[in-house]
């Protein structure tokens, strides 16, 4: 095992390099640049392929289109470059192609600022496209070891449920430098509790089965199986139709091979839940560092806190929370997004701090903690939030 | 069902879902044609399609390989499995106008930069007709289509002397042709001169639209009428419409290396020295 001081991108690119990523097409975006200047230095020396894309539409299409011939593929950006992800996400998707997408958040809206980190693309990353008709898996690190986790992960579920999955990162997790351990080995990888699952050929050429099972392998184009690649709704023959009984299966395919192998995804922290403490923290990414330092300061003043990080972020973890704990969603936004997930799951008391561009401070959060669990109504609360 | 049917396509696609009369049928027939004459089987090509028309009616129905992709992207997507695909894999794909003139020109220009193996057919039916009949990128000027109902008045990329091949040479094309749907042997031999060539190959076919092309921009549902407005196109003399020299354009096949084949070759190396390091 080998030590790095890097960035969250250098984590990222190396956790896959490890996954066996094959092809990166990419589109310069502060924070997520970073990712394609190492993977376009990194690939060659794996016998893979860095091609720059003339935008970001281009980057995942090339990114699916190069998986459809059976090569592993990422691509990465930020927010204003995963809006144009829309249209190949959900040709992926609805083609069961797997590809690992990054987006280190930026905050917006729109351009916003190129150096701060934001948390805009929370819901987005749920729907990253039209049509509905799908689940999405979306994976959350908060440091630079989990950055790299976290991808060689997203390879394994891409794979695994033949879908794109996000890795839902923010600025300073792109951006911050911090060691983390780089295995050297397999013998080593499988110590981290990693793995590599090789890309498989579906022997073609009839592929869409009514079924929600995983671990099919998905279709690779170019093998003479005579398989389809259909953004078209699809017969079980790859055949698009206009008849509607062969959409619901697409449709239900699409949603129940991730809703009903979810063990697989869900992923979360819990600190100092073990009492049922009355309030909750809740937040995911780098605003959950502070969150757990608030906590442990809490606690230390003998105050009954806990915290939640949500490492994967969708499919929402609902049975997470209760309505009778109080929580207080932390988050790099104004509007107010995991929070509104937290209130429908929970059903309970619950409150937003949210500010965007940078993180709160340990001690902002203790006074609201304070606030909480002495009955008060929280001070400084700069995010607001209604419920829809 | 003839033989091409049976040797490259899906029974139940054929005979397609196109409108009668339609001629795209037989630009579909001359890429068979091109293919057969190439000695290319199922296993050699890998046939990818755009939305429209053009897209819509040939799709899936190669019974090798097969693939559609999002409208005016299906470029980019091609430009991945070029990729991904050994060389001797032919990649074919089947647009319209408004996929690869406009949409999709993006992208289709960059794949003309990088000189990538593929081989584009444009079958121009100057429109987008599938959703009705709104005008295009090729639509002559000054026609009545159903979102121009006064009169085309958008400069097309062939208005005023211009011609989008102009750009796509200057963008690094290394096969570029036109036909009218039309011509028999010598679209068939600009085909194959296209699968042929290892780089970025376009033939732009147009063919009539007797639906809606006809009827709302030629305003008559008479096919012959129709079929010889369009042969007017390529025809010496007189024509109301647009005028086109049928042929190849522009042939610089092997002038340029190929993207994905010249990628694969320096990564090898790029290996090979890192190896010697």
């Amino acid at each position: 095992m080998k030590t790095l001081f890097n960035t969250g991108n250098a984590a990222i690119t190396e956790g896959a390099i490890w996954a066996g990523c094959q092809v990166f097409a990419g589109y310069p975006i502060t924070p997520g640049t970073e990712i394609a200047e190492n993977m376009s230095r990194r690939l060659p020396e794996v016998g893979g392929y860095y091609i720059q894309a003339e935008d970001e539409t281009a980057s995942l299409h090339i990114c699916a289109g190069a998986s459809l011939g059976g090569l592993k593929s990422m691509t990465a950006t930020s927010g204003p470059g995963f809006v144009l992800y829309a249209d190949p996400y959900g040709w992926a998707i609805g083609c069961e192609i797997p590809v690992v997408v990054v987006n280190a958040q930026r905050v917006g809206p729109v351009s916003g600022i190129t150096g701060a980190p934001g948390q805009g693309e929370f819901y987005f990353s749920r729907y990253p496209t039209h049509g509905g008709n799908f689940e999405t898996i979306v994976l959350a690190p908060n440091s630079s070891q989990e950055a790299f986790n976290m991808t060689l992960e997203a390879f394994r579920l891409a794979e695994r449920f033949r879908t794109p999955v996000t890795i839902l990162a923010d600025q300073l997790v792109a951006d911050g430098w911090e060691s983390f351990q780089l295995p050297e080995t397999p013998e080593e990888l499988a110590s981290l509790g990693l793995g590599v699952v090789p890309r498989l050929v579906h022997p073609g050429p009839d592929f869409y089965p009514p079924s929600d099972a995983i671990d099919i392998p998905p279709v690779v184009l170019g093998r003479g199986t005579g398989a389809a690649a259909s953004d078209w709704t699809p017969t079980e023959e790859g055949y698009d139709t206009e008849e509607i009984e062969p959409q619901m299966w697409h449709a239900h395919r699409l949603v129940h091979k991730i809703l009903q192998h979810r063990e697989l995804i869900d992923r979360h922290e819990a600190y100092f839940l073990e009492d049922s403490p009355p309030l909750v923290l809740v937040s995911y990414g780098s605003p959950s560092r502070v969150v757990r330092s608030a906590v442990r300061q809490a606690r230390a003043e003998g105050l009954a806190v806990g915290a939640i990080r949500l490492q994967s972020l969708w499919p929402f973890q609902d049975a997470l929370f209760h309505p009778k704990t109080i929580h207080l969603v932390v988050e790099l936004n104004t509007d107010g997004q995991l929070v509104r997930e937290v209130a429908r799951a929970a059903k309970g008391e619950t409150h937003f701090w949210g500010r965007c561009g940078e993180l709160p401070g340990v001690s902002e959060l203790l006074v609201v903690i304070r606030d909480i669990l002495s009955g008060q109504a929280p001070r400084s609360m700069p995010g607001q939030w209604e419920a829809w | 069902m003839d033989h091409l049917a049976e040797k490259y396509l899906h029974p139940r696609k054929i005979p397609s879902t196109a409108c009668s009369g339609c001629g795209l049928g037989q630009v579909h027939k001359k890429v068979l044609l091109a293919i057969e004459e190439s000695g290319l089987g199922l296993d050699d090509v890998v046939w990818g399609t755009g939305i429209g028309c053009a897209g819509r009616q040939t799709f899936h129905t190669w019974r090798g390989d097969n693939f559609a992709g999002t409208h005016g992207r299906v470029y980019a997507l091609a430009t991945g499995l070029r990729v991904a695909l050994p060389p001797e894999k032919k990649i074919v794909l089947t647009v319209g106008d408004g996929d690869a003139f406009g949409i999709g020109l993006l992208h289709l220009l960059h794949c003309a930069r990088r000189n990538l193996g593929i081989t584009v057919v444009v079958a121009d039916n100057f429109g987008y007709q599938s959703t009705g009949g709104q005008f295009g990128y090729t639509t002559p000027p000054g026609m009545v289509t159903d979102s121009s109902p006064y009169g085309n008045r958008e400069p097309g990329w062939f208005s005023e002397g211009s011609d989008i091949f102009a750009i796509l040479k200057d963008a690094g094309a290394t096969f570029l042709a036109r036909h009218s749907s039309f011509d028999g042997e010598e679209a068939v031999k600009s085909l194959v001169l296209a699968l042929a060539n290892p780089g970025f190959s376009l033939v732009h076919i147009i063919y009539p639209c007797v639906t809606h092309f006809g009827a709302v921009s030629l305003k008559t549902r008479d096919r012959e009428e129709i079929y010889r407005w369009f042969a007017g196109i390529f025809a010496e003399g007189e024509h109301p419409g647009p005028h086109f020299q049928s042929g190849i354009y522009h042939d610089a096949r092997g002038k340029r290396p190929e993207f994905a084949s010249a990628l694969r070759e320096w990564t090898k190396e790029f290996g090979r020295e890192a190896g010697r390091a």
